[in-house]
């Protein structure tokens, strides 16, 4: 009787421990969404995209992306103008990301100056062909996960929080991801992807981290393809925060007439 | 030498046969490291261009060799129940060690380009989960159909037929993954029938049928012969020895072989087969020497003697003739025809130096009693002597008629020869009722093919195959290709633009075409892949640069002749009508390097045979120091080759890789009885002085031992006949022929060419003084 009223409190410790990890793994994971996707309430960047295929063959793909978000964690729309290769050249892009339904892509095609919508199905597919998924560059939603922190440890010197994800539900594109989260900045410094076997099959690595108009922003990003080999890095100039981008600029009508004032350049 | 080496086999038996052993021991020990090799690609030497070709071609675009899998229902394969079987199938499928998963061509795994409902452009797989109604069945059959990519190689358009194509990692694995891939259809099948076709699982399956056969044909022919030679000579224990000989001197040339590294490859397979014939035949000729003569000096180490000294210089000669004959196909440039040629001739020389020490030693060892009777029958009046006889009397009287016959064979032969027609198709090597046959004929009558070969297009800079008159170039190649009968179809980067610029257009057809200027090429691969196309699908076409397109060109027959007119009519195409400047265009595939090697092995097998041919009659006119007796000793040979090949001509079957090899066994065999008969002839004619008389007695002696040869060796490989792979049954045909047309040659032709010319061949010594009987040793 005496060891299970002493056994009660111990148990409701426990439990009351673990929920509150969880809560802080969530809001962790969220902060870190934010940080990486939500920077300012606009913004601008030239990407260099370097594609490495397995056998050490490089492909170049260069754009400007702008960003608008309607919403802070939440609807988001973006605008991608192609410069290389030279044949896609004015080809332009967008998004509308929902948080609630699926997202709206839509392409226009110069050389037979078409818009047309194209298919948003599958976010774990390669965006543009390189090794960076759609959901890489717009960000998979905190909420898709269950999230637990797994201990403390450093990248590169930088202390970290060790956060291990669990899509809800079953993903063919990854079993567990482990984030390493810079408790500074919130922003991800590596994230491991293991499929069921618990092989690690991809890895993200922010390689550099540059502070524009006071925001942290990783300005060079790597994934790679461990299981088949291969890799891409973007890097990113003209970072350009707080533009006061108008929600027009996301339509139709821009995506066939550039808006100079952010792409002529 | 010949004496001694006899005499020590005479005086130390136990020696020899002690010696013998040992050495059989030790070769029979390499048994264990045997490798086998099925690959045709190895036809080729690893360093030719051809073949390096092939492999960067495959690693260029990442393409794997595969595997064919059909599904035929006669009633309609497209229905939710069959179709959702195909859905399971290929689940399991790619669970399998080997598979190279994400490349399966499947309903479920390729993709479609289609619009979906608000007009967008949608690249997903064609089935993206199980089907619930025929309509939903039938729409998929509609999108295949509909789709320039797919058509034919995935359903055929009346959807009897569906194919999954599963590439695997290597050919060599292609028998097990068969098996597994039989066992899953066979679980989850349902009513329809599921075939497993393709070049590497033909290749694979032979090899391990090959074991199977060679663990069965040359352990039967060797029971038959035994049980032949018995009958003939109604002492087991006597002919015990040239069993052993034939045995040892086949583990000598395969342990050898193995010994040295080198593989045992279809050809070489047959060498066990090869051998024994060949080296019973030598032991016959002792044998029977010894068995007609022991009546007479009942002594065995004086029978034995007499026998050996006076087949002395046929056996060796015998020998080398085959030897000759098969040492000449490693003047082919087929590596395993070399390899096959050098250790049957090594296996020949074996078996020569064991006829002659360990027949006499094995004899010497037989308790005399046990002879007692050996050698008394009265063969003058059996079935065998009538039939001597019969050919005796024959040739002497109508040896004019004869010799009229032989010119109109020559002339109906020399006619055939023009007919043969140079094929061969791996997958032919099986029996037509052979279920790979059977997958083979069913999958590429419906489909577009399970045989493919690649026309790869080589720019002089980067994006050169987005150009448009590149492109047009491609297309008008496929249309120009698809003319020939067994081309079901081809696919380039020119049919994933065209379809792309399709759907876009809201499948207008009149906008399906290629477009007019690069950027709107890379405008609409760049869509495809922005769409949910694959990279990986894509970079099958052409290279990440587009410096280089590869067209895949699917076949439905895969017979050499048939895929070198496909490939004749590219290269003529690209030789009347240039591709734009700066671009090259060059064939790989498993098809084409096998027309590549056979080639090669034509040319290479003519001049082996020529040459040894040569060769061969050069060693006539040396053995019996005349020219004129050379010439006539050739004849049973040439003859024996023409008559067969003609044979072949006139039948139609095709003069494959076996077909071609062979020539050197006839060669090899045929000139033998010429040697064993003309060379005793000349021997009794020396003795006796009248013609009339060696005439008479040279179907005594060389004739009977000529007519054992070819009944022994004849019934021994009719076996071979119901064999399961083609060439094996070849191999039998041909012991079966060389022996039957060389016997008759031999036993027709010679005597009454002998006949018509024995005033200058033979003349009688009558008028001279009679010499003593002749003492050759």
């Amino acid at each position: 009787m005496t060891i299970r009223m002493l056994l009660l409190p111990v148990l409701f410790l426990v439990v009351f421990a673990s929920v509150r990890a969880e809560l802080d793994a969530d809001e962790l994971m969220k902060q870190s969404h934010l940080a990486l996707y939500y920077a300012g309430d606009d913004g601008r960047t030239d990407v260099t995209m370097t594609i490495v295929n397995k056998r050490g063959k490089e492909r170049l793909r260069e754009f400007t992306m702008l960003r608008l978000d309607n919403e802070e964690g939440g609807d988001q729309k973006y605008y991608t103008y192609f410069r290389k290769p030279s044949d896609v050249s004015r080809l332009t892009f967008m998004v509308h990301k929902s948080a609630e339904a699926n997202d709206k892509r839509w392409i226009y095609v110069p050389s037979v100056d078409l818009v047309r919508p194209i298919s948003a199905d599958d976010k774990a597919s390669s965006f543009v062909n390189s090794h960076f998924t759609y959901e890489d560059v717009s960000g998979r939603h905190w909420s898709e996960d269950n999230h637990a922190i797994v201990g403390d440890s450093t990248v590169d010197g930088v202390p970290v929080v060790v956060v291990e994800s669990t899509p809800v539900e079953d993903l063919s594109s990854f079993t567990t991801r482990r984030t390493y989260i810079d408790t500074s900045t919130y922003l991800p410094l590596r994230e491991h992807y293991y499929d069921g076997d618990g092989t690690l099959i991809r890895v993200f690595t922010a390689e550099t981290i540059e502070t524009v108009s006071d925001i942290p922003t990783i300005t060079v990003r790597k994934i790679e393809d461990v299981q088949k080999g291969g890799h891409t890095i973007v890097a990113f100039t003209g970072i350009e925060y707080n533009l006061g981008i108008g929600d027009d600029i996301f339509t139709e009508r821009y995506l066939k007439a550039p808006p100079r004032e952010y792409i002529g350049r | 030498m010949k004496t001694a080496l006899v005499n020590f086999a005479i005086n130390r038996p136990r020696w020899v046969i002690g010696i013998a052993v040992v050495i059989t021991l030790f070769f029979a020990a390499q048994f264990p490291r045997i490798q086998i090799d099925t690959d045709p690609q190895n036809m080729l030497r690893t360093d030719e261009p051809v073949r390096l070709w092939h492999q960067e071609t495959k690693e260029i675009f990442e393409l794997a060799d595969f595997l064919a899998v059909g599904v035929v229902a006669e009633e309609g394969a497209f229905t939710p129940p069959h179709l959702n079987a195909v859905y399971r199938i290929t689940a399991e499928i790619a669970t399998l060690d080997g598979v190279i998963v994400e490349d399966i061509l499947a309903p479920s795994t390729v993709d479609d380009i289609r619009q979906g409902d608000a007009g967008e452009l949608i690249i997903e797989p064609l089935m993206g989960d199980t089907i619930a109604t025929q309509a939903e069945a039938d729409y998929l059959l509609s999108r295949i159909v509909s789709n320039p990519i797919l058509r034919g190689k995935l359903a055929s358009d009346d959807g009897a037929a569906i194919a999954l194509f599963i590439p695997i990692e290597s050919k060599d694995i292609s028998f097990r993954l068969a098996g597994e891939i039989q066992e899953i259809t066979d679980r989850l099948g349902g009513d329809a029938e599921y075939h497993i076709a393709g070049l590497p699982v033909a290749e694979d399956s032979f090899g391990a049928e090959m074991f199977t056969q060679m663990a069965l044909s040359a352990p039967l022919a060797f029971v038959i012969i035994f049980l032949l030679m018995v009958l003939f000579f109604r002492k087991a224990v006597v002919v015990l020895a040239p069993m052993i000989v034939a045995m040892m001197a086949v583990i000598w040339a395969m342990g050898l072989l193995i010994l040295t590294g080198n593989t045992v490859h279809i050809m070489s397979s047959m060498i066990p087969v090869f051998l024994i014939p060949i080296a019973v035949l030598n032991s016959i000729h002792i044998l029977s020497e010894f068995h007609d003569r022991f009546a007479q000096h009942d002594d065995k180490s004086t029978t034995m003697r007499h026998a050996i000294t006076e087949l002395f210089f046929p056996l060796l000669f015998t020998s080398l003739t085959t030897i000759a004959g098969f040492v000449s196909l490693a003047t082919t440039p087929i590596p395993p025809v070399q390899v096959f040629g050098i250790f049957v001739a090594v296996g020949v020389l074996s078996a020569w130096l064991l006829s002659l020490t360990v027949n006499p030693a094995v004899a010497m060892l037989i308790r005399p009693e046990s002879l007692r009777s050996f050698g008394r029958s009265d063969d003058s009046h059996g079935p065998l002597a009538r039939v001597l006889h019969g050919f005796r009397d024959t040739a002497w009287r109508h040896y004019r008629l004869l010799i009229g016959a032989a010119v109109v064979v020559v002339a109906i032969a020399g006619y055939g020869l023009t007919l043969l027609v140079i094929n061969d198709n791996p997958v032919k090597w099986f029996k037509a009722d052979h279920p790979i046959r059977i997958a083979d004929q069913t999958m590429n009558a419906h489909l577009a093919g399970t045989y493919m070969n690649f026309l790869v297009f080589e720019g002089d800079d980067i994006d050169r195959m987005k150009d448009p008159d590149v492109l047009r170039y491609m297309e008008a190649m496929q249309r120009e290709l698809e003319n020939e009968p067994i081309v079901g179809g081809t696919t380039g980067l020119t049919d994933i633009v065209t379809k792309i610029r399709f759907e876009l257009f809201g499948a207008d057809s009149a906008e399906m075409r290629l477009p007019d200027n690069l950027n709107e090429v890379g405008q609409m691969l760049f869509l495809f892949e922005m769409s949910g196309g694959s990279a990986d699908d894509l970079y099958k076409f052409a290279t990440s640069d587009y410096d280089m397109a590869n067209l895949w060109v699917q076949m439905t027959a895969g017979d050499n002749q048939a895929v070198s007119d496909v490939v004749a009519r590219g290269n003529a195409f690209l030789a009347n009508n240039p591709p734009p400047p700066g671009v090259t265009a060059r064939w790989a595939g498993l098809p084409y390097i096998n027309i590549e090697w056979q080639e090669q092995m034509v040319a290479g097998m003519r001049s082996a045979f020529l040459g040894s041919f040569l060769v061969v009659l050069i060693m006539m006119i040396i053995l019996f120091r005349s020219i004129i007796w050379g010439l006539i000793s050739m004849l049973p040979l040439t003859i024996t080759v023409m008559s067969i090949y003609a044979f072949i001509g006139y039948i139609g079957k095709p003069y494959d890789m076996p077909v071609a090899v062979l020539s050197a066994l006839t060669l090899g065999l045929s000139i033998d009885f010429a040697i064993h008969f003309i060379g005793r002839l000349r021997i009794i004619h020396r003795r006796t002085g009248s013609f009339r008389e060696s005439y008479n007695e040279i179907f005594e002696s060389a004739g009977r031992a000529i007519l054992r040869n070819v009944l022994v060796i004849a019934i021994g490989f009719v076996p071979m006949l119901f064999s399961s792979l083609v060439p094996y049954i070849t191999v039998g045909v041909f012991f079966l022929s060389i022996m039957l047309v060389s016997g008759l040659v031999t036993m027709l032709l010679l005597p009454a060419l002998v006949r018509a010319m024995h005033k200058r061949l033979l003349p009688d010594r009558a008028t001279v003084d009679r010499p003593q009987p002749a003492n050759v040793s």
